[in-house]
């Protein structure tokens, strides 16, 4: 297997990639592909577009798996949920409460209702929770995930190990238990260049904001040990041999940009991606090169003289507008397809050498929204033909 | 409609993908143009805004000027909070040191909102800067986070000022609320394409931005529209493939046909969604074209220019 097959044996695949390239639709496909060969497969979506959602059965409020109805795929080896960081958080908070006081004092605390999802990247951190909980089921061979829109490339990486930072931050404890943390070492010299400092941000922040935020914080400090074992077992899924990372592109300067720093964060983590698919790329109708850019002026004449002469017939005096508006359509059409072809180079070539499997994804005429999109996705990622540019 | 330029602040936002970075570069680009002095401020990633301006080095923080009367700049949320610091404590230094405590960088990490408040600041900050007199900046352009991230982002000074009681920190967060509620001073442009989901995210901050939040939004921006040939696609399509298929010594009439069939789908998709968003919405819209080599300089900014000129300074 030489293809994007190869995926197929791990436990979970992560689809990442800057926001708006097509992670969605991309996850979606290789989901179905999987489960056509008769892998048991669930793809775990965040914030699909309207009708892709309910082309895949999915509804908004509910995070359950579902089961998708896909021609071609027997019934039951596709199921797919929907990813809602906000309730997989709450859930979270639930579970690893120690006690019910606990639980509801958080629940009641303005600040986690105005901003419970930002909290050390609690939201990634939540998302992640609920993958790990799926990947745990028996009756589950491959989860597909599309990960979540993130203002900051890969938080979702980091945020077992962001979390886990604050709960052992010294200036937390400081804050919480500022007697017990007053003999420790490294706090007597963090406090001695910083105490003042400290005093004058109360002074600028207002009386009792550390405290406030603090007390916010307390409240997940009992929960830590939970949510420390389960960070854990999610980085040791995450960046363990079961998991493959696909990283998804458009051929847009910036959507390169991004993808670029998105492979330099995996690259430190010693991550390289499996594959990747650049979508939405701009190529000739049928594969088949027409013209090239760099064709000379001298020809373009020629076949304008030869394209306005067998229109002629048809179109009479017109012949010589329709022949001029075709060539420039093609013109117009090999430019994008060579700019994009040549913004792709670097990345493919980077995936050549590293062993990755590089795919193209055209551009079709519509979104992708339906079955039949996601059909034509699945072809090009799966066809025998491998990778164009 | 007022010329967009008669704003202090106007906060660039949209789904990812979008164009907000080449979008908030060519405002940036039209000001300068027409004499203003101008700063646009990047909160994703160093460096692409610098780059667009033909400029290889991030521009940084507190950043610089790319061009005459453009200053480009990075709101690093840590670069912004060690100068607030710097101005408000004591001692020189301390905030350095603060900063750079890895203890507290953590705990920093974890308070909610901080990176957006802060950032929120700066730029109320260069709002306020005067210059022999006159303001700094005649106008300054935000290339604010991806929607969602983006409602967030103008949602925290509001939040502050409800959750903190008294105090300096609530009277600033109230200063900062001011200035994004004033539609004098303050206008949300946001950005979208012409396709389903970006369409349909931007019907919906805009009735959050506008309903719920009272922000001003007096026009949208629809990018990388498929020009609009000067000839009918179908029919052009259908003269060619009443040819041969093959022609000796011309490109094939019938290729040359299914890339004039997969254009005329894609402007008529494209149509569709602007229709969507013309009857969802009671704002103008700002169309810009694709351009087919991607924007990647000065030269594709100030062709993006030309075409936002008339909808944005009129």
């Amino acid at each position: 297997m030489s293809g994007l097959e190869a995926l197929f044996s791990r436990r979970l695949v992560v689809c990442v990639g800057p926001g708006g390239v097509g992670k969605t639709t991309v996850a979606a496909a290789i989901a179905i592909a999987a489960a056509r060969r008769g892998v048991r497969t669930a793809v775990v979506t965040i914030d699909p577009a309207r009708r892709l959602a309910e082309a895949l059965g999915l509804a908004p409020g509910s995070d359950d798996l579902v089961p998708v109805d896909v021609p071609g795929v027997e019934p039951g080896s596709l199921r797919a949920a929907l990813l809602e960081p906000k309730r997989a958080f709450d859930a979270l908070v639930d579970q690893l409460a120690p006690d019910e006081a606990t639980r509801d004092s958080i629940h009641a605390n303005a600040i986690y209702q105005h901003v419970s999802d930002q909290l050390a990247g609690s939201a990634e951190y939540a998302a992640m929770a609920r993958v790990h909980e799926l990947s745990a089921r028996s009756d589950i061979d491959l989860l597909v995930v599309d990960t979540p829109p993130s203002a900051h490339a890969l938080d979702f990486l980091d945020a077992p190990a962001r979390l886990m930072g604050l709960l052992d931050s010294t200036f937390l404890q400081w804050l919480i238990h500022p007697a017990a943390s007053a003999g420790r070492l490294g706090w007597r010299i963090f406090q001695r260049g910083t105490q003042s400092a400290l005093h004058a941000m109360e002074r600028i922040t207002g009386l009792g904001f550390l405290e406030e935020i603090s007390e916010f914080l307390l409240a997940f400090e009992s929960m830590a040990g939970g949510f420390r074992e389960r960070a854990h077992e999610i980085e040791a899924l995450l960046f363990g041999p079961r998991c493959a990372f696909v990283l998804i592109t458009g051929a847009s300067a910036a959507s390169l940009a991004q993808t670029e720093a998105f492979r330099a964060r995996l690259g430190d983590r010693g991550i390289e991606p499996a594959a990747v698919i650049a979508n939405r790329v701009r190529v000739w109708p049928n594969d088949r090169v027409l013209t090239d850019p760099s064709e000379s002026a001298d020809s373009k004449a020629s076949w304008n003289a030869i394209l306005s002469q067998a229109l002629r017939p048809s179109l009479g005096a017109d012949a010589e507008r329709h022949a001029n508006a075709a060539l420039d359509l093609l013109d117009g059409y090999a430019f994008g397809v060579a700019s994009d072809r040549a913004a792709l180079g670097p990345i493919f070539e980077r995936a050549r050498r590293t062993g990755a499997i590089g795919r193209v994804v055209p551009e079709f005429a519509s979104d992708v929204h339906d079955l039949d999109g996601l059909a034509a996705v699945e072809a090009a990622l799966f066809n025998e033909d491998p990778e164009r540019p | 409609m007022t010329s967009i330029f008669e704003r202090r602040l106007i906060v660039v936002t949209g789904k990812g993908g979008t164009g907000k970075t080449t979008l908030s570069a060519s405002l940036a680009l039209a000001a300068a143009e027409r004499g203003l002095r101008v700063a646009v401020a990047e909160t994703g990633r160093d460096g692409a805004m610098a780059r667009l301006f033909g400029d290889p080095q991030p521009a940084g923080y507190p950043g610089r000027e790319v061009r005459p009367g453009l200053h480009v700049l990075h709101l690093d949320p840590f670069e912004a909070l060690a100068e607030y610091l710097d101005l408000e404590l004591p001692l020189p230094g301390l905030s350095r040191r603060l900063l750079a405590n890895r203890s507290f960088r953590s705990w920093l990490e974890a308070v909610p909102g901080w990176r957006e408040l802060i950032t929120l600041g700066k730029l109320w900050h260069l709002e306020q800067q005067e210059d022999q007199g006159r303001p700094r900046f005649d106008c300054i352009v935000v290339d604010a986070p991806a929607t969602g991230h983006g409602l967030t982002f103008l949602d925290v000074p509001r939040v502050v000022v409800s959750a903190v009681r008294s105090g300096p920190l609530r009277r600033r967060a109230a200063a900062v609320e001011a200035l994004v509620l004033d539609p004098a001073r303050t206008v949300i442009l946001p950005v979208t394409l012409a396709e389903e989901l970006p369409v349909s995210e931007t019907l919906e901050l805009v009735d959050r931005l506008v309903r719920e939040r009272g922000v001003s939004v007096d026009r949208v921006v629809v990018n990388a529209l498929e020009p609009q040939p000067a000839i009918d696609l179908s029919e052009l399509a259908a003269r060619l493939e009443a040819l041969p298929a093959e022609l000796a010594g011309a490109p094939s009439p019938h290729g040359i046909a299914a890339c004039a069939r997969h254009l005329k789908q894609r402007t008529d998709r494209q149509q569709e969604q602007l229709k969507r968003l013309r009857e969802d919405l009671d704002l103008p819209l700002v169309c810009l074209p694709r351009l087919a080599g991607g924007v990647s300089g000065l030269d594709d900014l100030r062709q993006l220019t030309i075409h936002l000129l008339p909808g944005i300074d009129a």
